[in-house]
């Protein structure tokens, strides 16, 4: 296995508590296939940077659309997945 | 028209003869089909970073320098740390008990072996970048992403060489790929097999291609056939991508039951769940999926959850190839699905019924329909 990548916390203001929209999901675990979940909530402007280049995360809290069943009310939303939601 | 209305600019980008993209699980499929002049990309999404570089390593032996792709997939959300095992603990009684009826009600016996379903930690960041490391190491010539952004990625995979296709399901999501500058971008319709959007192809692929300047489009969901190669030209696409039609092909490692049953369905034959996975999927209907389709079934639970119900009833019935009780991700375009072709063969077919069609665009005696 390749080293563990790094990771690095950091703020964006210019994020802080925009109301977003995140296109998520992710791979279905014990299976050959990955599923679409939508998310609309207010970016917090907390990130993490995984790895290099750096792939960026935003904390979404505050959600007013999760799907049925999602556990709490807050998520971490890959940057290029998150629409403002005036887009 | 064009004197070869196949050639299109997703063949001069990758080099190929035919604009055909075969998306498959089976590294055999993908040999065969580069093979035979079209282009393929191996789903890699659950496998580990040494088993993607040993499978490149065994497609690059079988096809030479011929140009093939990797599929991986990004995750683009994810709940904080801890919160899913908590949930685990939370799975209601009611549903427990409903899984069970079904269990019992079609006799469906304990699994063999370890439920392999159940592992689903580690499907996440850390490990997407470590199988990513992996595609930009390899130089394999097309990194496509099944789900998420590649976005982050595209610089470090063009200084490489390293072509990069984004798959979506919603035209913003095309709009924000191709401003990152990704190579080609596969739209996806409802009508594909596993976890699609819900828009159809006919109107994604045209939507898509309204606002996709010179960047290529892939067709993709319910492609089986010639005509719906040639449809999806005419729409403004560049190529197709391909699923369901190479499970049954005889190259392909699905179970022979499988096979059969692939070729025995219809598009009806397909549903629209949420009972396997907790996410919106199209499969085969099976005993599972019906049950749960049931005006009495409990509301089903958020992904991983409900896999966790439904992975005892596929491992079950795959462990014992129980005919009645298997089922495999197909999408509507399964009715074409008919026979156990080479891989080969079914390049072939789908190349002259495609050409057989645009030619009768141009004639008086229109192509047959079977």
């Amino acid at each position: 296995m390749p080293e563990p990548q790094r990771s690095e916390k950091g703020f964006d203001a210019e994020m802080a508590d925009k109301i977003v929209e995140c296109d998520g999901g992710g791979p279905i675990a014990g299976t050959k296939l990955a599923g679409r979940q939508e998310f609309v909530g207010r970016a917090t402007g907390e990130y993490v940077d995984h790895g290099d280049p750096p792939w960026r995360w935003y904390l979404v809290v505050d959600l007013t659309l999760k799907p049925d069943g999602f556990p709490g009310d807050e998520v971490w939303c890959e940057s290029g997945s998150l629409y403002l939601k005036t887009d | 028209m064009p004197k070869d209305p196949l050639h299109t600019k997703l063949c001069d980008m990758l080099g190929i003869e035919f604009p055909i993209v075969s998306f498959t699980h089976c590294k055999d499929v993908v040999a065969a089909v580069v093979n035979a002049g079209a282009f393929a990309v191996l789903g890699e999404a659950m496998h580990t970073p040494d088993e993607i570089s040993a499978d490149i390593k065994w497609i690059r032996d079988k096809v030479g320098g011929k140009p093939f792709g990797i599929d991986l997939v990004l995750p683009a959300s994810a709940p904080p740390a801890g919160a899913l095992e908590e949930l685990a603990k939370e799975i209601p009684e009611s549903h427990r008990q409903f899984a069970q009826e079904i269990k019992e009600k079609h006799n469906v016996p304990e699994p063999k072996g370890a439920q392999a379903l159940h592992q689903w930690g580690g499907l996440n960041q850390e490990m997407a970048r470590a199988q990513l490391d992996v595609v930009l190491e390899e130089r394999v010539p097309v990194f496509t992403s099944g789900l998420g952004n590649p976005g982050f990625i595209l610089e470090a995979a063009h200084s490489r060489g390293i072509k990069v296709f984004g798959l979506i399901g919603k035209t913003r999501q095309a709009a924000r790929e191709i401003e990152d500058g990704v190579d080609a971008i596969i739209a996806q319709g409802t009508d594909a097999a596993g976890h699609t959007g819900p828009v159809g192809t006919f109107s994604i692929v045209p939507e898509v291609a309204a606002i996709a300047g010179d960047t290529p489009i892939i067709a993709a969901g319910g492609v089986t056939t010639g005509r719906h190669l040639a449809a999806a030209l005419c729409l403004g696409a560049s190529g197709v991508w391909t699923g369901t039609l190479w499970l049954a092909c005889r190259e392909s490692d699905s179970d022979m039951i499988i096979k059969e049953k692939l070729i025995a369905a219809t598009s009806e034959d397909t549903v629209y769940s949420r009972s396997v996975s907790g996410m919106p999927m199209r499969t085969l209907k099976c005993p599972w999926t019906t049950e749960w389709a049931a005006p009495d079934a409990p509301k089903t639970l958020h992904a991983p959850y409900q896999m966790l119900l439904s992975s005892d009833y596929i491992q079950a019935a795959n462990d014992h190839r129980r005919e009645d009780l298997m089922f495999e991700a197909a999408g509507q375009g399964v009715s074409f699905v008919t026979s156990m072709k080479p891989a080969k063969q079914i390049v072939i077919d789908l190349v002259e019924e495609a050409l057989d069609t645009f030619e009768s665009l141009t004639s008086e005696s229109p192509v047959a329909t079977g």
